[in-house]
């Protein structure tokens, strides 16, 4: 992708995600930059519908082409919604501005207690009898 | 020599069944048309995971184009049919809720005046709804107040976590039902699956081999017990023999070339959309009830999302469910419609889960000032109840052959026809305010319901109904088609009515009964020989 596209995504990103809370905003991030080469290298197919729905805003101001894209380009504007928030968060300093950790294991400790009747939460279920209705004799 | 058995579709059912069969000695042969599952792509700690899980493990055929997949028009439906064309067909890419399906399920019309009555009982089905829940590792908790007591799945369940305590204490306060979430989650090792690491991507598969996923847990025995597993292999047709029996089928092979298999006796199990294409495909086979198709039940879905101070680290964990609920399962007539649904509680996922428009909507768009607050806010925070809503059998909602669109191989595609009806809409709106509700009163501060959307047919079922009457039906409850003495179908197209759960449970017992009953009565049966 070129310098040109480049620009537009990044202005486009940065109303989508302008900086705030301490963080930065989608280009200063790298969403039009390193990050999006990741994505892109995960998803080369994005490559050429993000092209043409950056062609078809080309010459307008972030703002004007995100409302163009909603009104006339449903898919593009799904691969600018999906392609931004994904190299925003491929980069590891806003994971950890956002205390996420990725996906981590939990394994579940097969000599802990079990959780289900934790002070006797399941004592009132039980209390109320059954709630289904039973097969009806023929 | 020519396999006593042919088995069409190598998901859940098919697996079951050839499994059984071979344990009994038959020889038996299945025809796939997918592959097996490419676990290596099931890259669930890589940070772009979120970006490719959905082309590497998508649902949809016609987005995802895999090696297996056919094409679906589905340009006259409310919703699209979402399937795993490949070995452990959709248990592949299933969220693992294994639910029962409740006695009155199977007595729609004497209950409720609607639709129509099961032949047979919940107590016919419950000794294999027992041997299913052992055979896929399924674990859960016995007792449960929805259900008629007996005996439960083998192994304990998943954690309810922060979350799902807080909404079962919630419960206990409105008085209303939950319980721990029965699943096809191993806790602990079990036969060929491994215990759970909660990571909470069951519906890309699963990276760890926890799930109970039929390529897992039924194909590795069906393999060493001889069965023949050919993938890859596309069935154009059933073969039609002057006697009136089905001689086999003709499959295509992956280069295109064209094979004939004989049998004695044909088994499809090839999905509610799958099966009737095949039927169809084959001339109309065993449609003289003219039901083949008709009748098609996809589960309109519906989500309700709680947003909470508290920080569950929700973005992970089962993601089938923490806890299900039953309470507005049964039917209420003061409700305005009949019939009900089941709840499941689930996390919501990572970050890039919290900007999509689904379930978010529209109006809680995240997008410009504010977007890392909310961010914030909802990662980890929230939890949502996904709503599996019965929807009843009508004629109008079917499957037909594609008249325009063919698969790679020149062979029809299915176009499906499928409209929510009044019942299903009143339905669906109710449980949504419901759950809005319980998540309350659980102490979130808001909720959102999820805007309604067509990616939701996980659920393909009704389009070869069993009944007694050869009139009104396409199989028997033997499974057997009426009109074809050596044709069965065990997969979820046989179902009377859809009942508002994850249908997986079923359709396991049921093919375990059918199964059953085809060695039970192997002497009588008619084969091509």
């Amino acid at each position: 992708m070129n310098d040109h596209r480049r620009a537009q995504l990044g202005a486009i990103a940065d109303e989508l995600i302008p900086a705030g809370s301490g963080m930065p905003s989608a280009s200063e991030a790298g969403v039009a930059g390193q990050y999006l080469d990741e994505v892109l290298a995960a998803r080369p197919d994005l490559a050429e519908p993000l092209e043409r729905a950056l062609e078809g805003v080309d010459g307008l101001e972030g703002g004007a082409a995100i409302a163009k894209l909603r009104t006339n380009d449903p898919e593009g504007w799904g691969v600018i919604t999906a392609v931004v928030p994904g190299a925003y968060f491929l980069n590891p300093a806003i994971r950890a501005a956002l205390g996420y950790p990725g996906l981590e294991r939990r394994p579940i400790d097969p000599d802990a207690p079990p959780d289900y009747n934790d002070d006797g939460l399941l004592d009132s279920v039980i209390a109320r009898g059954p709630v289904y209705r039973p097969t009806p004799a023929d | 020599m020519d396999p006593d058995v042919l088995i069409v579709g190598a998901g859940p059912s098919g697996a079951i069944a050839a499994k059984r069969l071979a344990e009994e000695g038959f020889r038996v042969l299945v025809l796939e048309q997918g592959d097996w599952p490419d676990y290596s792509k099931a890259t669930v700690h890589r940070e772009d995971f979120p970006l490719t899980a959905g082309r590497d493990w998508g649902w949809d055929p016609n987005v995802r184009r895999a090696a297996g997949d056919y094409p679906i028009d589905d340009s006259e439906s409310d919703i699209t049919a979402l399937m795993w064309n490949g070995v452990g067909g959709g248990t592949v890419v299933y969220a693992a809720q294994w639910q029962r399906n409740m006695p009155s399920d199977f007595r729609v019309r004497t209950l409720d005046g609607v639709a129509d009555d099961w032949p047979m009982t919940y107590e016919d089905l419950e000794p294999y709804y027992v041997r299913v829940e052992r055979d896929f590792g399924i674990s859960g908790l016995a007792g449960d107040t929805a259900f008629p007591p007996g005996e439960g799945p083998p192994l304990p369940p998943v954690p309810l976590g922060p979350a799902g305590k807080r909404v079962a204490k919630a419960h206990n306060e409105l008085g209303w039902h939950w319980w721990p979430a029965p699943l096809a989650i191993a806790t602990r090792d079990y036969g060929h699956l491994k215990a759970c690491q909660q990571v909470g991507t069951c519906l890309q598969a699963c990276h760890y081999q926890a799930k109970g996923s039929a390529d897992l847990t039924h194909w590795p025995r069906a393999l060493e017990l001889g069965v023949e597993l050919r993938t890859r292999a596309r069935v154009r047709e059933l073969t039609r023999r002057p006697d009136g029996l089905v001689g086999g089928a003709v499959y295509l092979d992956a280069d295109g070339n064209e094979h004939e298999v004989k049998a004695g006796v044909t088994i499809l199990c090839a999905n509610g959309v799958g099966t009737p294409r095949l039927l169809l495909l084959s001339d109309d086979l065993a449609n003289s009830s003219g039901l083949v198709g008709k009748r098609l039940m996809m589960h309109p879905f519906g989500t309700v999302v709680g947003v909470f101070e508290e920080d569950f680290r929700a973005w992970q964990g089962p993601w089938g469910q923490y806890i299900h609920s039953l309470e507005f399962y049964e039917t209420d007539a003061s409700r305005g419609f009949v019939r009900g649904a089941k709840w499941g509680l689930q996390p919501t996922g990572g970050p890039f889960s919290m900007t999509s428009a689904y379930p978010w909507g529209a109006e809680n768009e995240i997008w410009g000032e504010g977007f890392q607050d909310a961010v914030r806010g909802r990662l980890g925070h929230s939890i949502m109840w996904g709503i599996i809503a019965e929807d009843l059998p009508e004629e109008s909602n079917r499957v037909v052959l594609d008249p325009i669109g063919t698969d790679e191989q020149g062979v029809p595609g299915a176009k499906i026809e499928y409209r929510l009806s009044e019942n299903s809409r009143r339905l669906v709106e109710f449980h949504q305010q419901r759950a809005q509700e319980s998540l309350l009163a659980a102490g979130a501060y808001t909720t959102v319901v999820a805007p309604f959307i067509r990616a939701t047919g996980w659920h393909l079922l009704g389009t070869t109904v069993m009944g007694t009457d050869p009139n009104t039906s396409v199989v028997n409850p033997q499974g057997r088609t009426h009109d074809v003495p050596n044709l069965f179908i065990f997969d979820g197209s046989v179902w009377p009515t859809s009942a508002g759960m994850n249908p997986t449970a079923t359709i396991a017992a049921l093919a375990l009964r059918f199964t059953e009953q085809l060695i039970e009565s192997r002497r009588d049966q008619r084969i091509a020989a």
